[in-house]
């Protein structure tokens, strides 16, 4: 899985069981973590057996990327057109938690593949929540048209305190990144990936592809930034994308491309800091087995006769 | 060729393919002489103007022998001759035996760790590759130590061997011819002792250090090729979403 997949596979499970043993009396509550602290918890009680009630909690917003409410600029508008009847806010949300839904599994739409569309896309209440934002803005772009802040950099929560920068403007959105990580050889690992992308960017096939920078310095889109947020140790990445890339049904995917890019990069550093550790335990394997070769057979003989104690 | 003193000897030669010649400076109290090439002496003139020579560098009571090459030679010319330069070296240097502690009665201690007594250690070795690759080499009496330094061009490398060879330090015990800590100045180095010569055959423990160090070098480079490439093909997924 190279791909970070939008439908939380969790909530997914949970739907998908539940409609499965609708008549059994089962309760249901479980909560769990995703990356970048969101939480989900998630209750269905026997009292009213086709009610779920899904809470969901946001990772904290730093001070520049405003918030309303708790929820990301927009968030209402695009549950409540994302889901119609099925789905119903309840205001105020559960303790600890930013957003609470009732979702009614008797208003699902009776056609399988709509349920199962319909359900998947209840899952994906990250993208929908938080790329709330940024879907308005892409929105724009897609229609060529701008909103009051064209030309400033708008900020936008993807990590619990950090936010990265969106500038619109009519012709096309410029998106950039302050990449920040904690470990050292993390930031050696992400700063020679997010090269990489510079590079892949410049190969044919990917002319289509939103165009790419890597620099180490905050770029001049970010001029009307505060201070705090144009400190990163890995570099800043800039997109910037096209109309051509926000038409119709590519939108969604971009959203949930741009607003997970960093967790991306992260995992990708990850997975591969993992991947050297199992190679250096392999070599080290086989550095040992070239060792043992140099001991004389005598030794090993003894070695073996004086192996294991045994107890009377 | 061999004499009782101290006086370091010279060989020059020219390799076959005549890209690049060296001089190894050794010293004759060791009983074979460690040379990698074929000594055919030459005379000064008619040496190409493009190669650098190596010279007698006196660093306090080190001789330093340097291989420096001219940037015709091909890479992988230069680590088989460091290699076994390396190997002829250790061959020389590997004549061990017990030692009992003069300090301490009963005692009997790897000398080189000691450095008391400046009559049980002979004068080291340092084998350079260029400035950023060495290789020292101690031998006293009873024991041989073996300091690496190797090479990192860029800071990836950098981490990728400071990781890799902090793995490999943490695992001496398995090795048992592993120092824990470096020597200050190298990146990992080997302490072998007369037990260990008496346990193990003496020329497949030259191979074993001899394969260590490639390797390390083999390893560095194919983390850094296996980062970059992740790197490539995470980065054409993720922009091939948007087309």
């Amino acid at each position: 899985m190279i791909l970070l997949q939008s439908p939380s596979r969790f909530l997914l499970q949970i739907l998908h069981d539940r409609l499965l043993s609708q008549d059994k009396g089962v309760d249901i509550d479980c909560q769990t973590v995703e990356f970048d602290d969101v939480r989900y918890h998630i209750q269905v009680s026997m009292r009213n057996p086709k009610v779920l009630v899904l809470s969901v909690a946001l990772p904290l917003p730093p001070e520049e990327a405003a918030s309303f409410d708790g929820l990301p600029f927009g968030a209402i508008e695009a549950i409540k057109a994302a889901y119609g009847p099925v789905v119903q806010i309840l205001d105020p949300p559960k303790d600890g938690f930013d957003l609470t839904l009732k979702i009614n599994l008797a208003k699902l739409p009776s056609d399988e593949e709509q349920k199962n569309a319909i359900l998947l896309q209840i899952a994906s209440i990250r993208e929908v929540v938080l790329g709330a934002p940024l879907k308005i803005l892409l929105k724009n772009l897609s229609m060529k048209t701008v909103g009051p802040e064209a030309g400033q950099p708008v900020a936008l929560v993807h990590r619990p305190n950090e936010s990265f920068f969106v500038v619109p403007q009519a012709d096309k959105a410029t998106v950039v990144y302050p990449m920040r990580f904690l470990d050292s050889i993390d930031i050696v690992l992400a700063t020679s990936f997010l090269q990489e992308f510079v590079e892949a960017r410049r190969t044919a096939a990917l002319n289509n592809a939103p165009a790419c920078m890597w620099s180490q310095s905050p770029p001049p889109e970010l001029k009307g930034a505060p201070e705090s947020a144009l400190t990163a140790n890995a570099g800043f990445v800039t997109f910037v994308v096209n109309p051509r890339h926000v038409e119709g049904k590519k939108l969604d995917r971009t959203v949930w491309n741009l607003l997970t890019f960093h967790a991306y990069v992260s995992y990708h550093v990850k997975c591969s800091e993992g991947f050297m550790h199992t190679r250096m335990r392999r070599r080290v394997d086989t550095l040992i087995q070239a060792l043992d070769r140099a001991k004389s057979d005598a030794e090993k003989l003894k070695k073996m006769v004086t192996g294991p104690s045994f107890k009377k | 060729m061999l004499t009782g003193t101290w006086q370091p000897v010279r060989i020059n030669s020219l390799l076959p393919d005549s890209h690049f010649a060296s001089s190894v400076y050794l010293r004759p109290s060791l009983f074979q002489i460690a040379s990698p090439l074929h000594s055919t002496s030459v005379p000064p003139s008619s040496r190409s103007p493009r190669l650098n020579w190596s010279e007698q560098i006196d660093t306090g009571s080190s001789v330093v022998n340097l291989l420096s090459i001219s940037k015709d030679s091909t890479m992988a010319n230069t680590i088989r001759l460091y290699l076994t330069c390396i190997r002829n070296t250790l061959e020389a240097a590997m004549c061990l035996q017990n030692f009992p502690c003069q300090e301490v009665e009963r005692h009997n201690k790897p000398e080189v760790e000691l450095n008391t007594s400046p009559e049980l250690i002979m004068n080291p070795d340092l084998i350079c590759r260029n400035e950023a690759e060495k290789c020292l080499i101690e031998t006293p009496i009873n024991s041989i130590r073996i300091s690496m330094k190797v090479k990192q061009a860029d800071e990836l490398e950098n981490i990728l061997a400071k990781k890799f060879l902090r793995f490999l330090s943490m695992r001496a015990e398995a090795f048992q011819v592993l120092r824990r800590k470096p020597v200050q100045g190298y990146d990992i180095s080997f302490l072998i002792t007369n037990y260990h010569c008496e346990e193990m055959h003496k020329h497949k423990l030259i191979d074993f250090i001899v394969q260590f160090m490639e390797d390390i070098d083999k390893e560095i480079s194919e983390l850094k090729l296996s980062v970059n490439t992740r790197g490539r093909l995470v980065a054409t997924e993720f922009l091939k979403q948007f087309i």
